[in-house]
């Protein structure tokens, strides 16, 4: 499994805020691979699916839960979103 | 096929009795076309012509089905050891179970020669039998396979809960209409009218091989059908063998080496990821393998 | 017959050679569904109660109930339907800008509607869905739509998922009868999801925003804000199976960039344990921490002129400015507890608390924005969902 590589950047080019923003996001895609990349990946079989299924396993979890969660967190924190497009805004920001 | 055979479906959508019945119609006449496309008693089935031009230098072709079903032939003879071979149906020439008669071992070294599948020419497209008297036959997972099949004609009439049942080699659809698992008993050795075990499936399939379905006893000895082709003789290791597994095809042939493997069957299973339980003559159980998606209890019960 | 249980342990690794020959022959296997959706087999109906209350040291602020509704029905095996209907009640004061400057603490109620449907288009491999979403409220209206796809490898391990959005708000004041504003915004993501073992999904999204608009605040002042916003965001989630302990632990990161200048991280983790054959208990944690907006002033006030205004605002008026304490460095923690009961096949009810608190000493590195009040908050929520 590949790493990402966290490229020296030339100074000068890049504003520093996006330079640690970008070294950050490095960071963090490292941080995700090595998480990981103790596991390799062995894809399951159609019949080891079993427990892919489970609705605890499910990215989204319960809609109305994750729903009144993000929208709670969007109107009092700067950052939002991520999850999906199309969900419209309110008055909160 | 001359044991039972059962297809049994669950009106989750409230479609209607014809609507099923009809499904399992279509399911029927798959199992009654594997039956005749490989049968040995059909001149014109496919297996009978290979059989017929053994010992000359006929080859004979095959279509997509069939081959794959060589296919399968050779990879399971490969992995058991050359335990489980489709040539070996010349012993029953030899073993008369009907008669209860144990043959002469020149009987024996008359048919022991015709057997081997490591002898037969199949690359893939052709198949020739090198010796007059060879024979091959699908009897070893004929019907597991027919299971499988008419599951997946179920399936593709849009059916999602049922199972089907050729004579105790069981292939499930989908759970019952409410989520629930169906319960199979596993038959007990010794005594027709119980089982000693129950399994729970939602899916997948159930397969059992045992010395109690053909098998006379001499002498205080049991000799079951399932024949060591390398000896010629019966294994008496264990009195039976259930395998659970995503496809009857493969739980058939899991539950069949390993009742031809004896002792070292228990290796064997858990090679092949195999979950079951076999039971040996004194009618203890070992289960086998991990069982997350259904249960398997235990007990007799009559 | 005694029978005795003897056990011999699974081998692991890859399930066995013959079970893989047999899987090979041509229609013995039907297709499996882990990853890719096809239309749910049954329906779902699902109603939730939500109650939010907030504080901040010496004033309780806001209140919000909120009754909310969603529905999923299977039209067929290639369509689906779903749609959900929330009204949040909101009672109470705004919370403060600068909480150290006591005023503008006017209660407030306000009431917000909003509804989304969505209907889903399901093929062997891929799905398609349309959206549409609007919400209003006396002094915000939006009205949002949605396009998204997904597509799966023949063996169903891979996902790629793309989406496109577009929402169109509409801004006006209960103080300033004059004030229309519009603020448009186009959505882009993508993002893959992959069966990692046959315990582990893994998923990672990246999404794009730009808007154009009014992003100022109306109710407070000073408060100018940039007429664009450009978002990045990064969204990595893995949820990983303990079959031995019946337990699941789904663990999130997200990094959020904007125009704004602000930079965001929220790492997140939920444990999902199974108790028995009815209940569950999901105790969960989340870290969150961003960096102050660049035109974020403290409440550092001019000397003449006093609060709100910062020093030198009308000497040298700055082009962006806001005291809005959603937009300071802060780091947040939110410690939950959600506890699910299944009374049959078909019903479930839950309950989930939750506690929030706000702080700028907690921002990651230590370098939050000074001289605010900690922010805390109470979620609850409880639910009842059937299947039908």
């Amino acid at each position: 499994m590949s790493t990402a590589h966290d490229q020296p950047l030339v100074a000068g080019s890049t504003p520093p805020t996006t330079r640690r923003a970008l070294s950050r996001l490095g960071l963090a895609l490292i941080a995700a691979a090595a998480g990981l990349g103790g596991c390799a990946m062995s894809p399951p079989q159609p019949w080891e699916k079993g427990n892919l299924a489970l609705p605890e396993m499910t990215m989204g979890g319960d809609a109305l839960d994750q729903r009144f969660i993000q929208h709670i967190y969007g109107s009092k924190e700067a950052a939002s979103g991520g999850y999906g497009v199309g969900g419209g805004g309110c008055g909160c920001n | 096929m001359s044991s039972v055979c059962e297809i049994r479906l669950d009106d989750a959508l409230g479609e209607g009795e014809s609507v099923l019945a009809l499904a399992a119609e279509q399911a029927i006449g798959e199992v009654r076309r594997i039956e005749v496309a490989y049968s040995r008693y059909r001149e014109d089935s496919i297996v009978s012509r290979i059989n017929a031009a053994a010992g000359s230098h006929e080859v004979v072709g095959v279509d997509d089905e069939t081959a794959s079903l060589l296919n399968f032939a050779t990879q399971l003879h490969a992995l058991s050891d050359g335990l489980f071979d489709i040539t070996s149906g010349v012993l029953r020439r030899v073993w008369d179970f009907k008669a209860g008669r144990v043959p002469q071992p020149a009987q024996l070294h008359g048919v022991l020669p015709l057997i081997g599948w490591s002898q037969v020419e199949w690359d893939g497209q052709t198949v020739r039998l090198p010796r007059a008297g060879m024979e091959i036959d699908f009897g070893g997972f004929g019907k597991e396979y027919a299971a499988d099949r008419a599951m997946a004609v179920l399936h593709a009439t849009g059916q999602r809960h049922g199972y089907v049942n050729l004579g105790g080699d069981i292939r499930v659809l989908g759970p019952r209409a409410d989520g629930s698992a169906w319960r199979f008993g596993i038959q007990h050795p010794r005594q027709p009218e119980a089982t000693i075990a129950s399994v729970e499936l939602t899916e997948g399939a159930l397969a059992t091989s045992g010395d109690y379905e053909r098998y006379f006893e001499r002498g205080g000895q049991r000799y079951c059908h399932i024949l060591d082709p390398h000896t010629g003789q019966p294994v008496n290791h264990w009195a039976g063998v259930s395998v659970t597994a995503p496809a009857c095809v493969a739980a058939g042939a899991l539950s069949t080496i390993a009742m031809l493997k004896g002792a070292q069957a228990l290796e064997f299973l858990a090679d092949h990821q195999a979950s079951g339980l076999v039971v040996d003559t004194a009618m203890r159980i070992v289960r086998i393998g991990d069982t997350p998606d259904h249960c398997i209890t235990q007990g007799v019960s009559a | 017959m005694a029978a005795t249980d003897t056990r011999l342990p699974p081998r692991s690794g890859k399930a066995g050679a013959i079970i893989a020959a047999a899987l090979s022959l041509p229609g013995v296997i039907v297709p499996a569904t882990a990853l890719a959706d096809t239309a749910p087999e049954r329906g779902e109906i699902a109603i939730k109660y939500l109650q939010y209350q907030d504080s901040q040291p010496d004033l309780s602020r806001i209140r919000v109930r909120a009754p909310s509704v969603y529905v999923m029905v299977p039209l067929s095996p290639k369509w689906s339907v779903e749609g959900s209907w929330v009204s949040d009640t909101v009672s109470g004061a705004t919370p403060r800008y600068h909480t150290a400057v006591s005023g503008a603490t006017r209660k407030m109620s306000d009431k917000r509607i909003a509804e989304d449907v969505k209907v889903t288009r399901y093929e062997e491999r891929s799905s398609y869905s349309l959206s549409l979403s609007h919400s209003g409220e006396n002094d915000y209206q939006s009205n949002a739509g949605g396009l998204s796809a997904s597509f799966s490898s023949d063996d169903n391990n891979r996902t790629w998922n793309v989406g496109v959005g577009y929402a169109a708000d509409r801004i006006s004041s209960t103080n300033d009868p004059t004030l229309h504003q519009r603020k448009n915004t186009v959505e882009f993501m993508a993002g893959v999801t992959q069966a990692w073992t046959a315990n582990d999904l893994v998923q990672v999204n990246l999404t794009f925003n730009r808007g154009h608009g009014y992003y100022s605040d109306p109710y407070k002042e000073p408060d100018i804000r940039p007429d664009k916003r450009t978002q990045s965001i990064l969204l990595t989630r893995w949820n990983h199976h303990f079959s031995e302990m019946s337990s699941t632990l789904k663990s999130t990161y997200r990094y959020y960039h904007d125009n704004f200048g602000i930079n965001a991280h929220t790492v997140g983790a939920e444990w999902v344990q199974s108790v028995g054959d009815r209940w569950t208990v999901t105790p969960e944690l989340r870290y969150y921490t961003q960096g102050a907006a660049s035109f974020y002033y403290d409440p550092v006030y001019d000397p003449v002129v006093g609060a709100p205004y910062p020093p030198g605002y009308f000497t040298n008026p700055p082009q962006f400015i806001s005291p809005d304490q959603r937009l300071s460095a802060f780091g947040a923690i939110t410690a939950g507890l959600k506890v699910a009961l299944k009374l049959s096949a078909d019903w479930t009810v839950d309950v989930k608390a939750e506690r929030y608190e706000q702080r700028g000493s907690w921002r990651l590195g230590g370098q939050g924005s000074p001289g605010l009040e900690p922010f805390r908050a109470t979620f609850i929520q409880f639910g009842v969902s059937t299947r039908f």
